[in-house]
């Protein structure tokens, strides 16, 4: 669609357009933290959120670190750092054999 | 126009999974195009999107829940046929219907649409279908070719072909695409559109087409098939997407097509992705009828909904999807 005859898109990353304001924004980044951090440690990976730093703060087991600006540069890191990507049909997250 | 014999002409616009039908037909109806015509939108999934973004037709009809070409093919015929009926009773003085517009799902082969048409005793009299225009993915075109059969019959029966997406795309893969098109539907009408408006094609007489591997005796791929998850008000945006996003990179070539309209504090964002990449969601207008929100349509392979909802949960901390 042209300008014209589509609708306005969400500015941003596309994970970040549910946010309307710098508030939801806020409150965005903690709870992405929280739902990481629910699954990034069997990854060998944990999250840090401070909302000093913009984009996602990740450190290893043994304590480096690095900092990626969006989720799909996150998920490309966790490939690096384990081998495989984190796959949301792992049994470990819908336990099954 | 002058060889209907006073029938409806139908125009079938298909091709594949997020190929960019929607996107095509939108902007020929904002410029015009198509004025008058009954558009038939039909969805695999129970649940329409595709409708939300088509409001500038003048007529709509939606058949969502089974693709037309074989499980929801009788539904096609009654809505034909009654839509064949009424404009024969209409008086006169009405604005006669002579055009039918039917975007086709993505899974769906026009070729089985054309046949049914014919083969029905009474939508022969009523009905000619005019043209079958297929929308061609520019970017995924070439590895839906080499894997999914559908994807070449769809091709097989174009008269006129749209390759979209085509400033998303290499050249040197874009020509082969174009060559390779060329030497499976020879008399097709080619051109380009990006975002809906038309693009001029490059020149491609030089590219060689490639030849496509036979399907016979190899060992078929589970069918793709569409899924409907509800998300309920424990499920937020952010906790949402961080779990859309992980499956599509570990997913996305069996992930074929997300599509849903999901209520955010930012307004209803239309979601749409094509194997591993995701449209900036369109923030749409609100409406009365909000009954179709939070919705989503994942149509793929080797998964299910059970699955899809455990997994889901997980992510995000709750027992209820």
């Amino acid at each position: 669609m042209c300008s014209a005859c589509g609708f306005p898109a969400a500015p941003g990353h596309w994970t970040e357009a549910g946010a309307a304001n710098a508030h939801d924004r806020l409150r965005g980044r903690f709870r992405r933290a929280q739902v990481l951090q629910r699954v990034l440690p069997s990854y060998n990976l944990r999250v840090h959120e401070t909302n000093d730093i913009p984009g996602i703060q990740l450190s290893t087991l043994t304590g480096s670190g690095s900092i990626v600006s969006h989720l799909d540069d996150l998920w490309v890191l966790v490939e690096k750092v384990n081998g495989r990507p984190v796959d949301p049909l792992d049994t470990r997250f819908i336990g099954e054999e | 126009m002058s060889n209907t014999d006073g029938r409806i002409r139908l125009i079938i616009l298909g091709g594949y999974l997020g190929s960019g039908k929607t996107t095509w037909l939108r902007h020929q109806l904002h410029e015009g195009q198509f004025q008058g015509a009954l558009v038939i939108v039909n969805e695999a999934a129970e649940t329409a999107i595709d409708d939300a973004l088509l409001g500038g037709s003048d007529r709509l009809a939606v058949l969502a829940g089974g693709c037309v070409c074989c499980a929801a093919k009788q539904d096609l015929i009654d809505l034909l046929r009654r839509v064949s009926d009424d404009r024969s009773r209409a008086v006169s003085t009405d604005s006669p219907l002579d055009l039918i517009v039917l975007e086709t799902s993505g899974l769906a082969d026009p070729g089985a649409i054309v046949e049914a048409i014919r083969s029905d005793p009474v939508l022969v009299y009523h009905i000619v279908v005019s043209e079958v225009i297929v929308a061609v993915d520019g970017l995924h075109g070439m590895s839906q070719l080499r894997s999914e059969p559908l994807s070449r019959h769809q091709i097989e029966v174009a008269d006129k072909l749209i390759v979209t997406k085509t400033d998303a795309v290499e050249q040197n893969e874009l020509t082969l695409l174009l060559a390779t098109l060329t030497a499976m539907s020879p008399g097709a009408v080619m051109s380009g559109a990006v975002k809906g408006v038309s693009h001029p094609l490059p020149e491609f007489s030089d590219a060689i087409a490639e030849t496509l591997q036979d399907f016979a005796g190899q060992e078929l791929k589970a069918p793709i098939s569409p899924t409907r998850l509800y998300l309920d008000n424990s499920i937020d945006w952010t906790a949402f997407t961080v779990w859309l996003s992980a499956l599509l990179y570990a997913r996305g070539n069996d992930i074929v097509r997300v599509k849903g309209v999901i209520r955010t504090p930012a307004g209803r964002l239309l979601l749409q992705t094509v194997r591993k990449i995701v449209q900036s969601p369109e923030i749409l207008p609100e409406l009365g009828d909000t009954r179709e929100d939070n919705i989503v349509v994942m149509i793929g392979r080797g998964f299910t909904h059970a699955q899809l909802t455990k997994s889901l949960q997980h992510f995000v901390g709750s027992q209820g999807v």
